[in-house]
């Protein structure tokens, strides 16, 4: 038998074939990915960790002949100069300070204009609680009482005074502070209370309820509680008055070498040296050992993780701001999860895989589409004014109860109609239900749908309810901006994310584990909970990580729905119920912009842009972080060691 | 005369040429051919697979032995549907009770179709239709009102590629007990210990049993999969060819588990390994494009088969 067979000829011209050419495309575009993403970084990373880095204080003589301190910020060269053959004309800003006296704080002086520069050791920088720093030198610690001012230390002496003078200032202002916040607020609540009760009270009366005699009654204790706390905040006033009292008798000199102005007291008092317990902090920067310097630095970053903003937040801390961020997120992914991987398993475990199915899958990663600040008008309209009005003051336009009555009728049949073609559609467990059965079932799902369609309309016109915090009106207690409804706002913006990776993470369980567990006589239920859902739980996790991070990223449907400038009232709390659904708070995302773009000041908010979106980051990092050894730990517990 | 598919002619150059088979002289074990039993008299006939790949109705061959059985698993005209395609053609199949049935036949052919239309494994199979009648101990198992979840505890199965659930190997055994709400601490440890002795593999891990199964070589893991299969004390106990996966150690001891096994169960077992469905099973049954072709007791079938299609199959001559 003979074979003949045609030689193969393989080329080896092919250019795919020769030297991987994609290898280095792929290796280019990944490298400019990360490139851009690690400048990007880089910069935060970089001026997040040095604004608060202390920096030498310059003494300048300018050719004006004037003398003045200031922090050189950052030198930019100047543009054109009168000199073409000279070195480029440049000029430097300069952090000066002392508000009250100069109007702004800070100024470019071009090179050009400085006579000389020294950096003079007994400089101090004092940040105080308001009006920004103050640059200039210790002079005095003053006692003052009346016109009489009695000179405690100067100079060295003063300087070495001062922390110890300092730490009782602050011990002062602490109890001043925990007096008006703590008792004086605690006291407004009770009244607040107390007029609550009455206005219920009120209320009752108009609707009948309640007869005048017991109106009066009502009126009467408000009258006498009113008189109680009245008395009770007098006696708080009056300890406040007399600690603050002798707490403006210690004072502080710190003078200016230019025009001998000295830190005052407010910006309309001149004159007066400024109280101890006004000083933040006095660096004097020059002197400073690098360890020294290193305690500023952390001090300055503990002040900023631990107290809450002053100086239209371009000053302080931003510890609400934290709080609000992490309760937002924390909220949000506990409401997203659960919803989207209940809807994941519907839609990938029970929902007849067909037209439906895809159309939904569709519209749901659509939504992803959907620019966020929509979310945000849509959080706003429904969930603030609707959803928050009805449980404020209830439904804005109820219906007549006949006609009520009617449409509860109409629920009434819709819910037994249901409920009998749910028996009909019945089987035993695990028997397969017959064509007629499935028919049943499909219009149960669709009667339980209308059913609740029409609870939902029964609630939202019932004439019989008047909201919970009727007596609060016109005053909005749910129906405004709120962590509750910023925290549904989102999960609606992030349901999309959770959605397809649940749905992608359930799909990837492999067939084998199902077959299994319904091979021991598992019914769909228990495998789903049981096999199904523990699997999926690294994908879920990515959901979650994924809806986190937008989560705290985002700022644009927060404007409207829930985050503010500043709050008086943290969202997380010591009384109960410590979280605060119905208040607005503080977010990192929105701080950032309200800094960036909304300040007066924006030199003097630029440091604090740099940290909090440092902050920023960290914290998504964190969160993530967290998430990801979560998801890490799971999946372990499914790598096989057998091939 | 029989007309093989290109692709295994050009495959086996022997089958290029018609093929006679000789069954005079024709043995298919070792051993001196003139021990052996005669073939039945009769004219080597392939119309047989002829006929199955023509579409044509034909009807199986039932060996007499099987009648003086008490069967468990019984199908009559059993039809399966996936979508349009037709996967089973008219099966008609008595499983006896406390033995081991072999379903052999080329890749394809509806084995574990069959197999898993017993405990309606299919079901999860969207599009999937029956016909025809299976009756388990004599209930009909794809009547309206049956539960397919008691069916289901009432079979175990095992699979061809082991597939242990992501849990402790002692959860992985308790899991069909778990399912059926056990709770007691005892009652589940005895039901572990009593199934891992059945699966041969108690020794083996009875002091890792709070490890994963997952850490567990192949071989173990099949072992633990069958002992899940027997935990809750099926009537029938379903292996889609449980060994193919295996080496040759594993195999050994998982054909010896099947024996020991085959004295409380009505075991049926698809395979590929002639040697092993010789060694494990009272029963063969021979199946080709979704029907029944010949079905006897193991011996007979393997030694004196009455379809030479059988023996062709058997000998490795196609398939
Ligand atoms: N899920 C399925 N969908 C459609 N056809 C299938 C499916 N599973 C098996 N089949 C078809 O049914 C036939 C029998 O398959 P199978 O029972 O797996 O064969 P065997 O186990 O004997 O190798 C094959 O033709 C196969 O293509
Ligand atoms: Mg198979």
């Amino acid at each position: 038998m003979t074979t003949t067979t045609t030689p193969i000829m393989r080329r080896r011209g092919s250019r795919g074939g020769r030297g991987e050419p994609m290898v280095w495309v792929s290796l280019l575009a990944l490298g400019s990915c990360v490139a851009m993403i690690v400048a990007l970084i880089a910069l935060i990373v970089g001026q997040g960790f040095s604004t608060f880095w202390p920096r030498p204080i310059e003494e300048l003589t300018l050719t004006s002949g004037e003398i003045l301190l200031g922090v050189p910020v950052r030198t930019e060269s100047a543009g054109e100069t009168d000199n073409p053959d000279g070195p480029p004309a440049r000029r430097t800003l300069f952090r000066v300070g002392n508000k009250e006296i100069t109007g702004q704080p800070f100024r470019w002086i071009p090179e050009s204009e400085i006579v000389s520069s020294t950096l003079p050791t007994d400089a101090v920088l004092v940040e105080r609680t308001a009006w920004g720093v103050w640059l200039g030198r210790l002079e005095q610690i003053l006692e003052v009482s009346g016109d009489e001012r009695t000179v405690v230390a100067e100079g060295d002496v003063a300087w070495a005074q001062l922390p110890a003078a300092l730490k009782a200032a602050r011990h002062r202002a602490r109890e001043i502070e925990s007096l008006r916040e703590g008792d004086v607020g605690e006291i407004n609540a009770k009244l607040e209370s107390a007029r609550l009760k009455f206005r219920v009270a009120q209320l009752r009366h108009e609707d009948g309820d309640l007869s005048d005699e017991q109106l009066k009654r009502a009126e009467q204790t408000l009258a006498e509680r009113s008189t109680e706390l009245q008395a009770e905040y007098d006696g708080i006033r009056a300890r406040i008055d007399e600690l603050d009292r002798e707490d403006s008798r210690s004072r502080v000199v710190f003078r200016e070498p230019g025009s001998g102005a000295i830190s005052p007291l407010s910006s309309n008092q001149l004159d007066e040296p400024m109280r101890l317990t006004q000083v933040v902090r006095v660096v004097r920067t020059n002197n400073l050992s690098l360890a020294g310097r290193l305690g500023v630095y952390c001090s300055r970053w503990w002040e900023f993780l631990s107290t809450g903003p002053r100086e239209a937040n371009t000053e302080g801390g931003v510890l609400p701001v934290i709080l609000g961020t992490v309760a937002l997120t924390m909220l949000l992914s506990v409401i997203v999860v659960p919803l989207g991987a209940v809807a994941a398993v519907y839609l990938r475990e029970y929902a007849h895989q067909g037209f439906m199915t895809s159309a939904v899958r569709i519209a749901v990663n659509n939504l992803a589409g959907v620019p966020s600040i929509v979310y945000g008008v849509f959080g706003l309209g429904f969930f603030c004014y609707s959803v928050g009005g009805w449980i404020d003051t209830g439904p804005r336009a109820p219906m007549s109860t006949g006609s009520w009555w009617t449409l509860a009728a109409g629920a009434g049949v819709a819910l037994a109609g249901t409920i009998t073609l749910m028996m009909s559609a019945r089987t035993a467990p695990g028997v397969v239900p017959s064509g007629r059965q499935r028919t049943y079932g499909m219009l149960a799902k669709v009667g339980w749908l209308s059913v609740a369609l029409l609870v939902m309309a029964l609630l939202a016109t019932t004439p019989y309810f008047k909201g919970f915090y009727r007596a609060m009106a016109p005053t909005p207690k749910f129906g405004a901006k709120g962590l509750l409804w910023s925290a549904l706002t989102l999960a609606l913006l992030t349901l999309p994310v959770v959605i397809v990776a649940t749905e992608e993470a359930i799909a990837a369980v492999p067939r084998s584990m199902r077959e299994a567990s319904a091979g021991c006589g598992a019914s769909k239920w228990q495998t789903i909970q049981r096999i199904v859902l523990p699997r999926a739980a690294p994908g879920m996790m990515t959901g979650m990580i994924l809806a986190m991070a937008r989560g705290a990223g985002e700022v644009a449907p927060l404007m409207l729905v829930g985050a503010v400038k500043q709050t008086s009232d943290s969202v997380i709390s010591a009384e109960p119920p410590f979280v605060h659904l119905d208040r607005p708070f503080m977010h990192l995302g929105f701080h950032i912009y309200d800094l960036g773009f909304q300040s007066p000041d924006s030199e003097a908010a630029r440091p604090t842009v740099w940290t909090t979106t440092l902050l920023l980051i960290v914290i998504v990092l964190m969160l993530n972080t967290t998430a990801i050894l979560l998801r890490g730990r799971l999946r372990r517990r499914f790598r096989t060691g057998a091939f | 005369m029989i007309r093989f598919p290109s692709s295994l002619r050009n495959r086996f150059p022997a089958l290029k040429e018609p093929v006679v088979v000789d069954a005079q002289s024709k043995s298919w074990q070792n051993g001196s051919p003139n021990d052996e039993p005669p073939f039945p008299a009769r004219t080597p006939s392939y119309d047989v697979l002829e006929a199955i790949r023509a579409g044509q109705p034909v009807k199986a061959t039932i060996h007499e032995a099987l009648d003086g059985e008490d069967h468990c698993v019984v199908s009559r005209d059993f039809r399966l549907f996936y979508g349009d395609s037709q996967a089973l053609f008219d099966i008609s199949m008595r499983v006896p009770r406390g033995r081991v049935t072999a379903l052999i036949g080329p890749s394809g052919c509806g084995k574990s179709t069959f197999l898993r239309s017993v405990n309606r494994l299919n079901d999860l199979i969207e599009g999937v239709r029956v016909e025809g009648e299976l009756t388990m101990n004599g209930r009909p198992v794809y009547d309206p009102d049956v539960d397919v979840i008691d069916l289901r505890k009432r079979t175990g199965m095992v699979f061809q590629k082991s597939n242990p659930f992501p849990m402790s190997i002692f959860e992985n055994v308790v899991y069909p007990l778990r399912i059926d709400g056990e709770r007691r601490r005892k009652v589940l440890a005895e039901a572990c210990e009593r199934a891992l002795q059945g699966a041969a593999i108690w020794d083996e891990v009875k002091d890792r049993l709070n490890e994963s199964a997952l850490g567990m070589s192949g071989g173990q893991q099949q072992r633990l999969c069958i002992a899940r299969a027997i935990a809750a004390e099926p009537e029938v106990l379903l292996m889609d060819e449980p060994c193919s996966a295996l080496d040759p150690i594993a195999t050994g001891k998982i054909e010896e588990l099947i024996h020991e096994i085959s004295q409380r169960y009505t075991v049926l077992i698809v395979t590929h390994n002639m040697q092993q469905a010789a060694r494990v099973s009272d029963y063969t049954a021979f199946m080709y494009l979704g029907r029944l072709v010949e079905m006897g007791p193991t011996g007979d079938l393997f030694q004196t088969p009455r379809l030479p299609e059988t023996e062709q199959y058997i000998t490795g001559r196609f398939g």
